[in-house]
């Protein structure tokens, strides 16, 4: 019953529709227009809900209770946040570039949004299963990079400069290893398609078989989401707020929201990619797999967060060291010694 | 070996995540304010002689007393405290000689008018003539005092008793 | 053509890391650090010009309002100047519980250092780890004092009270428990590769330079320069404890941060030891001085180990009752003073990590 909760929402949906006796592709719009917006209010709850994550694991890792007078434990404070970001002015310096200023917020969702359609959250629960799936996500997550930058242009604020300059430099150079440490696992499924991924990993998860290009993917992924240890885009003790420091109000809080949003796209993807998405380990099947699969994504989740509030950042410097002379090589080794170690494999016939 | 630092640094913070918290819910429970703590001053009426020691002794010259005489001796009649220039020092409550100017454990003391800052300790009309003689003629001398203070220092008496809160912690 | 400009960039008044209302007027190309100019003197209050309409006694609490972090120390300059300058003798008990509270004022500061330091490169945890200890520090003074930052303890001929009932057994215990603490900093923050690839070999100085530019405390230190006040001329008593001088070896930012790390360890050394010895000395904790002050006419000089450096009062008395002129030799301005060469050539991330090292505190830059 619990399995398939929302697949079988989706059914009774479908059904309920045919007995209108509209044509069945308008049912199925309508099927795929009430799953998008699902994923939407999901994501947006999500995010609001991760700050206030966030907010209390830093506390509870720093000798403090974090939020809790607004509802119980607090549990409503992002929307007492939001409440009040809502009523503030978005404040536009005077020589900014007003359009582009108000674009790049609005604009930042975007991507993430359009991200969620092809994640598979449990059994037959993805709203697109796209064939070239982790093509598409790797190409719409990369252009959030643009929406930064664009902010930071249009603030025309030195510190905001300097602080979408190094958006640029940052995501464009983790965005190589990121891609090149999931190669290692498209080589062994040979599809693109998420779910013949997961179903890849049904005995053994890629994190055994793949550890290094985990190790790689993740860390290019936290600085992909400009988490610290790579957090030199906001980087608060050096450059205020990197391209948001101009913004106000609900202006800022989109981007501040796309930043979690962001964080559960690229666990869920780690969790599909190596964590074997929604099967269930040891043979707990009993649970369903959504759970399961949610389980796995807030558990990475709380790795990011727990690595923001333990280590400090890096430098601009060495994050360019980093990704160019370890990630990369590493990323290229991996792919190379898959590659060898497949061959071996085919020889053997195994 | 490199990373050995960054694995010791989360095993901190999840050890940490586990451990008491440090934080006092403030309004809910509070923190106690030790004995000596330098919070509002509290003036012993009765002690004062008016001679003006905690006035001489303050850098910021936060104290102003005025004092009439009434027959041989000096009667308080106003200590105003300008608590804003105050730095808590505590140089006017040691130069006091007759114990009669303290500290208090409130520290509650901010005001949502400016004109409400100045910390009033005493305002009363000084006695047509010495409380001895009257005293010594009638005999009811405490009903007189208890009397003059009430008059003297209501708004002093009623915040430090914490009975307008609509003054003073907002 | 394609060139490239140099830009400036107003690094503060208003910044998270300039620890209070200091700025940089830095000259960047792109973000490497070209010319920094430092300007200070938003926190100017005038100190020095107060002092001299004040009497001897009154001067005190303005000596807190300097190195508000470690104000105890400030005190103790200040009065131990003016001691000298009348020749007063001031009682064995009120010396060890100047050395207890100016020890626990040192470790305060080096505390926020440590802690405000790792939120300088980024970590905040470490800052507010550090912050519970400073709180328990505080709280100690405070039922010491009567206040938590400001102290305004220690008096011409001794200090304002003997301590209340069972505050040294208080003291003792987190004393005790210290040596754990700084270990968990070490962990958290000292050992962790981040931290020491952002603040090694960033910042060096040469001990020359440091000597020549009349830098003192914890930044001297690092350099390898072995010149601390309570062993080359012990005032006070400080020479009835054992303690060392750490040292560092490279005179970057990591030895820089990790000297304070080092000096709280001795610090929880010197209070231990001075607790120990307190037991068995009783008596007043007040010289008997006159009610006003008036010292002979004559001008000294007495410099203490301020946490952030050497602290000098330098009194001039005309023999009435106010000091004809005070002046302070601040070490937090002073060490200042090779700001813009040593971030030359450096990242504006180690502009924070550079300014952080030297630990300065505004209210002593400005005074």
């Amino acid at each position: 019953m619990l399995e398939n909760l929302f697949v079988g929402v989706a059914d009774w949906l479908r059904s309920l529709l045919g007995g209108l006796g509209t044509p069945v592709e308008i049912n199925e719009a309508i099927v795929m227009l009430v799953k998008l917006v699902a994923i939407l209010v999901f994501i947006l709850l999500n995010a609001a809900w991760l700050v206030y994550m966030e907010r209390k694991v830093a506390a509870y890792m720093q000798a403090r209770i974090g939020p809790n007078r607004v509802g119980p434990k607090g549990l409503l404070q992002p929307f007492a946040d939001v409440g009040k970001l809502i009523c503030k002015e978005i404040v536009i310096p005077r020589k900014a570039d007003i359009v582009v200023f108000l674009l790049a917020p609005v604009l930042i969702f975007v991507p993430t949004v359009m991200v969620f359609a092809v994640i598979p959250f449990g059994k037959n629960m993805a709203a697109i299963d796209m064939n070239i799936g982790v093509f598409y996500l790797l190409a719409i997550t990369s252009l959030s990079t643009l929406f930064l930058w664009m902010g930071g242009w249009a603030s025309n604020s030195k510190y905001s400069l300097i602080g979408s300059m190094r958006v640029v430099a940052q995501m464009v150079s983790y965005e190589l290893p990121l891609v090149l440490g999931l190669l290692g696992v498209i080589m062994i499924v040979g599809s693109l398609r998420m779910s013949d991924i997961i179903a890849a990993q049904e005995h053994v998860w890629f994190i055994f078989t793949q550890p290094i290009a985990f190790l790689i993917y993740f860390t290019a992924a936290v600085a992909e989401t400009n988490r610290c240890p790579f957090d030199l885009v906001e980087g608060e003790s050096e450059i205020i707020s990197g391209p948001y420091t101009e913004y106000a109000g609900m202006a800022f809080a989109m981007f501040f929201m796309a930043e979690y949003a962001n964080i559960m796209v690229i666990c869920a993807m780690a969790t599909i990619m190596f964590l074997g998405g929604w099967h269930a380990p040891f043979g707990l099947d009993f649970i369903p797999s959504w759970i399961w699969f949610f389980l796995k994504m807030y558990a990475l989740i709380f790795i990011v967060m727990q690595l923001r509030w333990t280590y400090p950042r890096i430098r601009v410097d060495q994050l360019m060291g980093f990704g160019w002379k370890v990630l990369v090589p590493l990323a290229l080794a991996n792919i190379f010694i898959t590659g060898v170690g497949m061959k071996i494999y085919q020889a053997i016939g195994w | 070996m490199f990373g050995q630092g960054l694995i010791k640094g989360l095993q901190i913070t999840w050890k940490e995540f586990w451990t008491k918290k440090f934080t006092v819910q403030y309004p809910d429970e509070q923190h106690p304010v030790p004995e000596r703590f330098h919070g509002r001053f509290v003036l012993d009426v009765d002690k004062c002689i008016a001679c003006s020691l905690c006035a001489n002794a303050c850098p910021n010259k936060v104290i102003n007393l005025k004092r009439e005489k009434v027959g041989k001796k000096q009667f308080l009649t106003e200590y105003v405290m300008n608590i804003q220039y105050c730095m808590f020092c505590g140089l006017c409550v040691e130069a006091c000689n007759k114990d009669a100017l303290h500290f208090s454990q409130d520290f509650n003391m901010n005001q949502y008018f400016y004109r409400d800052i100045p910390l009033v300790l005493v305002r009363r009309e000084a006695p047509a003539e010495p409380e001895e003689e009257q005293a010594g003629k009638t005999g009811e001398k405490p009903q007189r005092q208890a009397k003059a203070k009430k008059q003297a220092e209501p708004a002093a008496a009623e915040a430090a008793a914490g009975k307008d809160p609509g003054k003073e912690g907002q | 053509m394609l060139r490239t400009q140099e830009y400036f960039l107003n690094f503060g008044p208003q910044h998270p890391s300039t620890h209070g209302v200091f700025q940089i007027i830095l000259t960047l190309d792109g973000e490497r650090i070209v010319k920094a100019e430092p300007v200070c003197g938003y926190l100017h209050r005038g100190i020095e010009k107060l002092a001299e309409s004040r009497t001897y006694t009154q001067v005190i609490p303005y000596t807190d309002r300097m190195d508000y972090l470690a104000a105890m120390l400030q005190n103790l300059g200040y009065v131990q100047a003016v001691e000298k300058l009348m020749g007063i003798e001031v009682p064995e008990r009120a010396e060890y519980l100047r050395i207890i509270s100016g020890e626990l004022s040192r470790l305060a500061s080096h505390l926020l250092a440590t802690g405000v330091y790792a939120l300088d490169i980024g970590a905040f945890t470490g800052f507010l780890i550090c912050f519970r200890e400073r709180e328990r520090v505080m709280d100690l003074l405070e039922e010491l004092t009567g206040s938590r930052m400001t102290l305004s303890y220690a008096r011409i001929g001794g200090v304002a009270d003997d301590a209340p009932e069972g505050w040294l057994d208080k003291v003792k215990q987190l004393m005790d428990a210290m040596p754990d603490y700084i270990a968990e900093y070490n962990g958290l923050i000292t050992g962790n590769e981040i931290f020491q690839a952002r603040t090694k070999f960033v910042g060096q100085l040469k001990p020359e330079t440091a000597i020549n530019y009349s830098l003192s405390g914890p930044v001297l230190r690092a350099s390898g320069v072995n010149y601390d006040l309570r062993k080359v001329r012990p005032y006070g008593i400080y020479d009835r404890f054992d303690f060392e001088v750490p040292l560092g070896e490279n005179g970057d930012c990591f030895d820089r941060f990790y000297c304070r790390v080092r000096e709280m360890q001795q610090s929880v050394r010197i209070i231990q030891q001075a607790i120990e010895q307190i037991k068995e000395v009783g008596g007043p904790v007040q010289a008997k001085v006159p009610k006003v002050l008036k010292p002979p006419k004559g001008d000294v000089y007495h410099e203490i180990e301020s946490a952030k450096g050497i602290i000098g009062y330098y009194v001039v008395s005309d023999g009435s009752n106010k000091p004809y002129r005070v002046h302070v030799r601040r070490p937090s301005f002073i060490n200042l003073g090779y700001l813009d060469e040593m971030l030359r050539g450096y990242l504006i991330a180690d502009v924070v990590a550079i300014l952080g090292s030297i630990d300065i505190v505004l209210g002593e830059v400005d005074c």
